[in-house]
């Protein structure tokens, strides 16, 4: 099921810039198609998980393998895959230190330095935002057609 | 330059010991008419005693062995007594050589190489020409010396050393606290190439090859915050670590809220995405820069690709006319993607390492270029 997005395995050629967000519409919305065709319509949930992680997926292949979250996510998700478990993903941020929630929100901060995480979580950030804004666009077109 | 000129003028009689100890002579008497100005240069010709005190106790060694030419040197330097007073960088640069004398042992060896004395404690190594002040704690100095100079150091450069081999600690003398805004670059570039990165430090700060290290961490960590704080809407006007780590941490936290609560509301909607969608879509996102790009070649063509998804839908066809530019890139990835998504379903366990680009999708090889162009046109 984490095949969605396989293929267009090139690395982001423009690391610099950011990633890039017709690529990202492109891949989500494949992926979006996909699993609305295979999943059974009764199962919403489990159809809603699957775009969630459709998105997740959409989202560090176009950010690439040059970021340490992108690869962490990949990973996670590949491991998935294969073992089926399903773990929380959000962990609460009761840390008292902020650095320890900051590491537990963002994929893969667990095993970075302080100036790593920082740097990953702007790039985090600029990743979700984007794809928040491409899910609600999508959203807004198809709902304002619908009958 | 002009230490060596006044030296050369000073000393008429070089013959039985080095120049620079006539020169540390006249230097320090120089020195002590600034401590005292009733300081008579005369008397120390004869009471060259005093002057020997402040001498590395070789120079005075050898002073004692040769006691006549204290008169000259004395003399001399009533001559050039009054020079150091015009110009002050004449006195610095002489300061910075009195201190090279002051470090190492080996005036000799000092005198060839550039004005900066070794920074261990131990002697310096011959071959690597010693760098400027600072000289490290030297306990067996005479206190004399210390004092002097303290003194004649008005301003001097402080320079700190990020070197991998064991530095010295240097004492906290009441020099760590006089930076210098003299810009005397010329001094540490002459020599040699040496091991160490040579940091100006500020005015103030230690110059602690650690310190160092983690002054240059923390700035690179606040640079990484004020990114940080531009992406986060509303946190440029906090101040505080803590509380700006808050709002990030929040603005994290909606942000995955978000996706996952737009995900439960696309299984329930499914969408018929024609391009028009997608067009309105980016458009939405990256208005000004379809526009901008303003090719409009091969209507035919996704005027016939538009009529076909459009035909598909059923639904109310809108093609405006700025966003007319993706139909014509578009077409390709929409035709590929239909063959992949046939292909994804046949091969639903196809993993993807990441690192390495796939092989055996001949259309996969098309879209990368495409997706380029795309790029380009963004």
């Amino acid at each position: 099921m984490d095949s969605k997005n396989s293929a267009c395995g090139n690395p982001n050629p423009n690391p610099t810039l950011g990633p890039s967000k017709l690529m990202l519409a492109f891949r989500f919305l494949r992926a979006l198609s996909l699993v609305h065709r295979t999943t059974p319509a009764s199962s919403r949930t489990c159809r809603g998980r699957r775009i969630e992680r459709a998105a997740y997926a959409s989202m560090a292949y176009s950010a690439g393998t040059g970021r340490g979250w992108s690869r962490a996510v990949l990973r996670r998700l590949h491991h998935r895959a294969r073992r089926r478990a399903v773990a929380p993903r959000r962990l609460s941020t009761t840390a008292g230190n902020r650095a320890e929630a900051l590491r537990q929100l963002v994929p893969g901060g667990a095993g970075m330095d302080y100036c790593t995480l920082l740097e990953e979580t702007a790039d985090y950030i600029k990743c979700l935002t984007m794809q928040v804004e491409l899910m609600q666009g999508i959203v807004d077109s198809s709902s304002s057609y619908g009958p | 330059m002009e230490p060596r000129g006044s030296s050369g003028v000073g000393s008429g009689n070089s013959g039985t010991y080095t120049p620079e100890i006539a020169e540390s002579l006249r230097f320090e008497e120089e020195i002590q008419s600034l401590i005292d100005p009733s300081f008579d240069a005369s008397s120390a010709a004869g009471g060259s005693f005093t002057a020997l005190l402040g001498l590395p106790a070789n120079q005075a060694v050898e002073l004692l062995h040769h006691p006549g030419p204290g008169e000259p040197p004395a003399s001399a330097a009533t001559d050039t007594l009054r020079l150091p007073f015009g110009c002050s960088s004449t006195f610095v640069e002489r300061a910075a050589r009195f201190s090279v004398f002051a470090t190492d042992d080996s005036p000799a060896s000092s005198s060839g190489g550039g004005l900066s004395p070794g920074l261990k404690a131990e002697p310096p190594d011959s071959d690597s020409p010693p760098t400027l002040p600072a000289p490290a704690g030297k306990p067996r100095r005479p206190s004399k010396r210390k004092e002097c100079e303290k003194s004649k150091v008005s301003r001097r450069p402080r320079w700190g050393f990020l070197s991998r081999k064991a530095v010295a600690k240097k004492s906290k003398s009441a020099e760590e606290n006089t930076s210098a805004a003299k810009p005397a670059a010329e001094e540490n570039t002459s020599g040699d190439k040496l091991p160490y990165v040579h940091v100006r430090a500020r005015r103030g700060q230690a110059t602690d090859s650690h310190s160092l290290a983690e002054r240059a961490r923390r700035e690179k960590i606040n640079a990484r915050m004020k990114l940080l704080q531009e992406l986060v809407p509303g946190c440029s006007k906090i101040t505080g670590t803590a509380l700006v780590l808050d709002e990030i941490i929040n603005h994290v936290q909606s942000l995955q809220r978000q996706v996952e609560f737009l995900s439960m509301k696309l299984a329930a909607v499914n969408p018929r995405i024609d391009f028009s969608g997608l067009d309105h879509i980016l458009s939405a996102e990256c208005g000004p820069l379809a526009v901008a790009s303003g090719c409009g070649g091969g209507a035919s063509d996704p005027a016939m690709w538009a009529s076909d998804t459009a035909a598909s839908t059923g639904g109310i066809r809108r093609m405006p006319a700025p966003p007319q530019i993706w139909h014509l890139d578009v077409v390709h990835p929409q035709q590929s993607s239909t063959v992949w998504e046939n292909n994804g379903v046949a091969h639903p366990h196809f993993l993807l390492s990441p690192a390495t680009s796939l092989v055996g999708y001949d259309p996969a090889s098309s879209v990368p270029l495409n997706s380029n162009r795309l790029k380009t046109e963004l």
